[in-house]
């Protein structure tokens, strides 16, 4: 499976400041996006790649720090890294608070903003990671019932079928066809196999 | 040496005996006589009395000094004359100016009785059956020799008793000495009718200068024993006067010798003074000479006369004199001292304006000073990229494209601060033709930061060409600046936050409006907007609008408040348009 390539998306409404800061991480390498908006940061957003978003505080129209918000509301594994004209004190402690990599006062200092991004992209290929494996698990469990499921849960904790079927008050025969269904839907002929099913992961 | 001091000698002596010769033989003595037919005539008329005088008083040399009324008085007033011989009216203004007295009345011992000899004939062409009494003057020209000539003015009282005014009622026709200009006047219809002396036409006719029947004397009355036609009540004949400083003796001596003279035919005599009553009833009916307000009489004269008066109409002049002096010393010292504060006020208005500016200015500083920052952000990221690439060993040419907005993004710089540095500038300009489209969209540039800092964006539509104004261009940013802070302002503490500012010309206006959606103005608020210290900011020097009313005002245009259509409060102005379309 071959890793997906990291992307800088860098969201200022100056479009000279835009282009600068794209020029500054195309000189090492990194691919970039350039947005005018918050709004045509979202629309352009791909939350498969490792990405880092450069964002102005201020915006016209939807501000940077409401960008961030909406930005974990959808899940997104970008790293944010701000940058500002001013330093604003509070602005810069609710970015942070947030989950901000940093709050970079303009002028900056390229090096800075470049292992910000740096630090940015790797926070953000662990995110995609973690992101990788909940996917997969949500797609393993999607196949089972709600009852299977808590069955599955009962099994992987060690319980025996009988003490299974007075947890969920049901019978220990029923309890043995719910066993007989995971088993199958797993592919697997043993309790110890269905356990290591459940549990793996892909980078495991 | 001694020929010329013999002559010298010589000359001196013949010069003191000849002085001394005459000085004992004979004493000068200077009788003006009136010439109403000129000087020959009237020597011809008094010779025999000059005659007489010189046969009876030899210690004396009498010389004839012959001129119009107006001459002998200035001779007299100038103490040249010791008698006159002159008809009644002189003599009587003579009398009052100059204390003049009248020694004898002429006396014709054929002709009329002294007190009834002169009046004065008023004629036409016989031709002129229509011209019957004086009354028929009315609309006609008339012609005398001139208007204080004492035939004349014995005329004017008839005719104006007969109900016509001649100054206004009949065009006169003064034709000048000698009386014979009158006639001929008449003669040559440059006149309808002529005012002569009495007995001239006569004498006239004795010359053989006139026909018989040529002309016919009008509004004709008894002349007694006067043996002419005459159209006037007849006056006493023409005295002899002495003048106040006459020697007494000397004047006892001539009225003697005035009396004891035996005329011969045709010849004057002298017989005792009239009173000249008649004649003062004539010139007080007319209003005339010492009877004329204030006309005849001298300023020396009457000043003496009256000089309570005088005292009180000097100290009126001199009250009047100083109260001129006084007012125009006001009225400079006033003019100074509105010119002093008019400029003061100019000053005021400046700094004041440069307050407001200075205020509006640090208002959008903060914003300016990140608009600033974002150019010199993108200058320091490009050199950096460039400075990464060249160590990387990129193409040096890959880097043009950086390196030139590197220098868009200094010029941009460049731009803000000269706009903030102008925008602060204190020296006011005068108003001159611009292009408003320039400060305009200087204008927003200056304030745009501002907006978008508060979330604003301003929508402005500024056409990219506009007629041309005659304005100060700072002034002009100054108002818009200033309305377009206020509007941030109104709609600071509301969610929909929308400014939009409309610049069109028309024919002859520039309109430019600035509108937002706040909440709109408090009717109070509304009535009080323009008044300066007025403000319903917390920060606010209240000063913006009533500036800014004024700088439109002084630009011959006007700024109005209201509520537009779709409920924005727009402030909007306009301002003239240069009349000939000029060049920027």
């Amino acid at each position: 499976m071959s890793e997906p390539t990291p992307i800088i998306y860098i969201v200022d409404d100056d479009p000279a400041v835009r282009d600068a800061v794209g020029f500054l991480v195309s000189s090492v390498g990194y691919p970039f996006e350039a947005c005018a908006s918050g709004a045509e940061l979202l629309q352009r957003l791909d939350n498969a790649r490792p990405a880092c978003v450069v964002l102005d505080v201020r915006l016209p129209g939807v501000s940077g720090l409401e960008i961030q918000r909406e930005l974990q509301n959808r899940n997104s594994i970008a790293g944010v890294v701000f940058i500002t004209g001013h330093g604003d004190v509070p602005k810069a402690v609710r970015a942070m608070r947030h989950g901000a990599i940093d709050f970079l006062e303009k002028p900056f200092d390229d090096q800075v903003l470049l292992d910000r991004i740096s630090d940015a992209l790797q926070a953000s290929k662990i995110a995609l990671t973690k992101q990788g494996r909940r996917e997969h698990m949500e797609r393993k469990l999607g196949a089972l019932t709600e009852r299977e499921r808590e069955v599955l849960a009962l099994v992987i904790a060690g319980k025996t079928s009988k003490a299974i079927a007075a947890d969920l008050d049901i019978s220990a025969k029923t309890v043995e066809n719910h066993r007989h269904n995971l088993m199958a839907k797993a592919g697997v002929g043993s309790v110890a196999q269905l356990i290591s099913w459940a549990t793996e992961t892909p980078d495991a | 040496m001694g020929m010329v001091s013999r002559i010298l000698a010589a000359l001196l002596a013949s010069l003191c005996l000849f002085g001394a010769a005459r000085a004992e033989t004979q004493k000068d003595v200077h009788i003006g006589v009136l010439a109403f037919r000129g000087a020959e005539e009237a020597e011809r008329t008094w010779q025999s009395t000059f005659d007489h005088l010189g046969r009876t008083l030899p210690q004396y040399r009498f010389h004839l000094v012959s001129g119009t009324a107006a001459f002998l008085t200035a001779a007299v007033a100038a103490h040249r004359l010791d008698f006159l011989i002159t008809n009644p009216g002189h003599y009587l203004e003579l009398k009052v100016d100059y204390s003049a007295s009248a020694l004898a009345t002429e006396q014709d011992l054929e002709g009329p009785t002294p007190s009834e000899a002169v009046g004065a004939a008023v004629f036409v062409l016989d031709d002129h059956p229509e011209i019957q009494s004086l009354a028929d003057l009315r609309n006609l020209r008339v012609a005398a020799v001139a208007p204080d000539a004492f035939g004349y003015r014995a005329a004017l009282r008839e005719i104006m008793e007969r109900g016509v005014d001649p100054e206004r009622d009949t065009k006169q026709v003064f034709v000048g000495f000698p009386v014979d200009e009158v006639m001929r006047a008449v003669r040559d219809r440059r006149a309808d009718a002529g005012i002569i002396r009495s007995c001239a036409l006569e004498k006239l006719l004795a010359e053989g200068a006139i026909q018989k029947d040529e002309f016919r004397v009008i509004g004709r009355r008894p002349s007694g024993a006067l043996n002419c036609q005459v159209s006037t009540r007849l006056y006493p004949g023409w005295p002899f006067v002495k003048v106040a400083q006459t020697p007494a003796p000397l004047a006892r001596q001539i009225a003697q010798a005035l009396f004891g003279m035996q005329p011969g035919q045709d010849e004057k005599a002298w017989t005792q003074p009239d009173a000249y009553g008649s004649v003062q009833d004539l010139y007080r009916t007319l209003k005339v000479g010492p009877y004329a307000p204030f006309t005849r009489l001298g300023l020396a004269d009457f000043v003496v006369e009256h000089r309570y008066i005088a005292a009180l109409i000097g100290l009126g002049l001199i009250w009047w004199l100083t109260h001129v002096v006084r007012v125009s010393y006001l009225v400079r010292k006033r003019t100074h001292e509105l010119q002093l504060a008019h400029e003061a006020a100019r000053q005021r208005g400046e700094q004041m304006e440069h307050t407001v500016r200075l205020s509006l200015m640090g208002e959008m500083a903060s914003s300016l000073a990140h608009e600033i920052n974002q150019p010199l952000a993108a200058i320091l990221t490009y050199a950096r990229g460039c400075e990464r690439r060249i160590e990387s060993g990129a193409d040096p040419a890959s880097l043009r494209d950086a390196v030139q907005r590197i220098a868009v993004q200094a010029e941009r710089a460049g731009d803000i601060v000269r706009r903030m540095k102008d925008f602060v500038r204190k020296n006011p300009a005068p108003q001159v033709p611009i292009d408003p489209a320039a400060a305009l969209h200087d204008a927003v540039a200056l304030f745009e930061p501002t907006a978008t800092a508060a979330g604003v964006i301003v929508e402005s539509e500024i056409p990219d060409t506009l007629p041309a104004i005659r304005a100060d261009r700072l002034q002009l940013e100054e108002v818009v600046i200033n309305l377009l802070q206020n509007a941030l302002e109104a709609i600071s503490a509301q969610d929909d936050k929308q400014i939009i500012m409309r610049v069109r010309g028309d024919r002859d206006r520039l309109h430019i409006s600035v509108a937002d959606n706040g909440p709109g103005l408090a009717p109070e608020a509304r009535e009080h907007l323009f008044d300066p210290f007025y403000t319903t900011k917390k920060n606010g020097l209240g000063l913006g609008l009533s500036l800014s009313r004024t700088i439109v005002e002084a630009h011959g245009g006007r700024l109005l408040v209201e509520t537009d259509p779709a409920g924005m409060t727009n402030f909007r102005f306009y301002l003239p348009l240069i009349e000939e379309p000029a060049r920027v």
